[in-house]
């Protein structure tokens, strides 16, 4: 315990469940339209967030980018969502899966899912699902609400009306609840959604983030830019002696001392809390987040 | 390590307790509707608080099982001559919409022959009893539809935000509440130009003007992008209306009016909603297309039974 104190990393890393929950609440703060089946309608909502947040949350303040960026696709207005899109790789390029790792409300929810007790079961042999994402990607947020519209050129947001678990959990389930014109309107695509939800649930306790494994766009979107955003993990040659302990601790089957920064690493930091020798860390543009008290770290190690 | 240990079960457990906490808001909230239906138009408009809402409902809720309470003691009082009625009675005429007194007077007329003098001299006097109730009772469920009820007009005279209206057509003609008064009925469609499924029902609802502007109800269209007169939303909104071949009236109105305020507060698109001839607002507002069979049903149904309502004054 009193180690972890000595790196900055690993205590990013500690306390990333209270950053996730801080970070849920903020995108997240108007909780009394909870109770009241309504959702913020005020100038913040043409903000979008990093996460995977949706807009019609009664809470949310922002939009989700995945949401946004159909919605605008699929408008007759606009062919390409140049603001969105911008937003995504300039998130990308400074924290990529970070965001996943520390940012998205549903990354939380499936964290917290895996905390439930009982039988888990590793993923490394359903590797090739991690491409489901890519193409869902492709098919349903790009290519679908752009060429699937109508007689006036309006297509549907394709990824939340037919996939999207986070929408049924944060949107539909609390507004029809609080709203009873929207209760009344539910029907067989309601079903159909919170059967995908229900499926990541159970999924979610078994394995480890099985959505953002294989399903989540947003996370597709932030993986392509994980090797060359400004937020890394490096691994000191001369500190590791090659145990594997941070592969084994992986939770998204990557083989950390080969490939610290590998499109599918969410930096969690598992790798970074187990390594035994703190040869794994953080970096922000080159600058290690490391206590520079290199003194006290030596001492430490000698205590070993 | 420890406190994290304790920290997922005591989480778990809050979580839990609070989806059943969910559970019970949703079926009391499911039971208020189901009591005051005619509230709740008044209720969307004003955004009220809650507790208000429950309140009223609760009133008017235990008043109503008071009534129902009154006719059970009736058929209590005279159990014996009162199931032999009940054993006559053939379900498929029974008329869910007309006065059950009615109903029982029919019933006992025709099998007239089985019962004595004296039996027959009870149901009719029971009858009489019930029918009053009965009475009483349709006139709380009507609401603000049917009811003379000068406190209940009262109450919707201040919740209505059709009662002063004003607005303009798309070529710049002014509007009034007498848009309202000229009609049994008038649906009130609320839309903007990016909505998919808003435009998508476009055509149905020009069909269903045509439809129903002989009966006395007109169709109008307000698009929340108009709002103020903006000449190019109502540009973009006209295009549209036009490439869907829709023709019925459109209105821009003021964001600021309490029209214009109830519009601002629906979230979800495509809304509509029924209004009478006093520009009160009818029932619950309706969601999603009437491009679908099933909402066109049932928006129908409403609205023939607001013209009912109406010719029945």
């Amino acid at each position: 315990m009193d180690k972890k104190k000595k790196l900055r990393s690993k205590k990013i890393a500690g306390i990333r469940g209270w950053i996730q929950a801080a970070a849920t609440l903020l995108t997240n703060p108007h909780i009394p339209n909870f109770f009241q089946g309504k959702i913020y309608q005020g100038k913040a909502k043409t903000v979008c967030v990093p996460g995977l947040n949706c807009y019609s949350c009664p809470a949310a303040t922002g939009a989700c980018p995945i949401g946004a960026f159909q919605a605008v696709v699929g408008s007759s207005k606009f062919k390409f969502s140049y603001y969105i899109t911008g937003f995504l790789i300039l998130l990308g390029v400074t924290l990529g899966r970070f965001i996943c790792g520390f940012l998205c409300p549903f990354g939380w929810f499936q964290d917290l899912l895996h905390k439930i007790p009982g039988k888990k079961f590793s993923t490394a042999r359903l590797k090739p699902l991690r491409y489901l994402k890519y193409i869902i990607l492709a098919v349903f947020v790009i290519l679908l609400p752009m060429f699937a519209t109508n007689s006036i050129g309006m297509g549907d947001p394709f990824f939340c009306k037919y996939i999207c678990p986070q929408g049924v959990l944060e949107g539909a389930i609390p507004l029809s609840i609080g709203n009873a014109a929207i209760r009344s309107a539910l029907g067989k695509l309601f079903s159909f959604k919170f059967g995908i939800l229900i499926t990541v649930v159970v999924l979610s306790i078994l394995f480890y983030r099985p959505f953002c494994k294989w399903i989540c766009p947003l996370g597709a979107i932030y993986s392509l830019f994980n090797k060359v955003s400004f937020l890394h993990i490096t691994i000191e040659n001369s500190k590791c002696v090659g145990c594997n302990q941070c592969s084994r601790a992986c939770k998204m089957d990557i083989d950390v001392c080969r490939t610290p920064n590998h499109p599918e690493c969410i930096r969690c930091g598992a790798c970074i809390k187990a390594c035994p020798k703190d040869a794994i860390h953080y970096q922000f543009l080159g600058k290690t987040c490391q206590k520079k008290d290199t003194g006290d770290q030596q001492s430490e190690i000698r205590n070993h | 390590m420890k406190t994290k240990r304790t920290f997922i079960p005591v989480f778990t457990l809050s979580v839990a307790l609070l989806l059943t906490a969910c559970n019970g808001k949703e079926a009391a909230d499911t039971k208020k509707t189901q009591t005051t239906q005619t509230e709740s138009g008044t209720e969307a408009v004003t955004g009220s608080v809650a507790e208000s809402e429950t309140e009223t409902a609760g009133a008017s809720g235990t008043k109503l099982d008071d009534l129902y309470q009154q006719e059970n003691q009736i058929f209590a009082d005279h159990a014996d001559v009162w199931n032999k009625v009940f054993g006559m009675m053939n379900k498929s005429t029974a008329d869910p919409s007309g006065n059950y007194g009615d109903y029982l007077a029919d019933t006992v007329e025709a099998n007239k022959d089985s019962f004595s003098e004296d039996e027959l001299n009870t149901l009719t006097d029971d009858i009489a009893t019930i029918r009053k109730i009965e009475e009483q009772i349709a006139e709380m469920e009507n609401g603000n539809t049917a009811s003379e009820d000068s406190n209940a007009k009262n109450d919707s005279e201040e919740a209505s935000p059709f009662r002063d209206f004003s607005g303009q057509d798309y070529d710049g003609n002014t509007v009034d509440e007498s848009l309202f008064s000229k009609n049994a009925v008038t649906v009130v469609n609320f839309w903007f130009t990016g909505c998919k499924p808003c435009v998508a029902e476009l055509s149905k609802l020009n069909e269903l003007n045509d439809a129903i502007k002989s009966m006395g109800g007109e169709v109008v269209g307000i698009n929340t992008e108009t709002f103020d007169g903006n000449q190019d939303a109502i540009k973009e909104a006209a295009a549209v209306l036009e490439s869907q071949g829709a023709k019925y009236r459109n209105l821009s109105i003021d964001s600021a009016s309490a029209a214009g305020k109830y519009a601002s507060d629906i979230m979800a698109f495509p809304t509509t909603i029924l209004v009478d001839r006093n520009g009160n607002i009818v029932g619950e507002p309706m969601l999603g297309g009437i491009d679908n069979q099933e909402n066109y049903d049932t928006l129908m149904k409403q609205i023939q039974s607001v013209i009912d309502a109406d010719s029945a004054k």
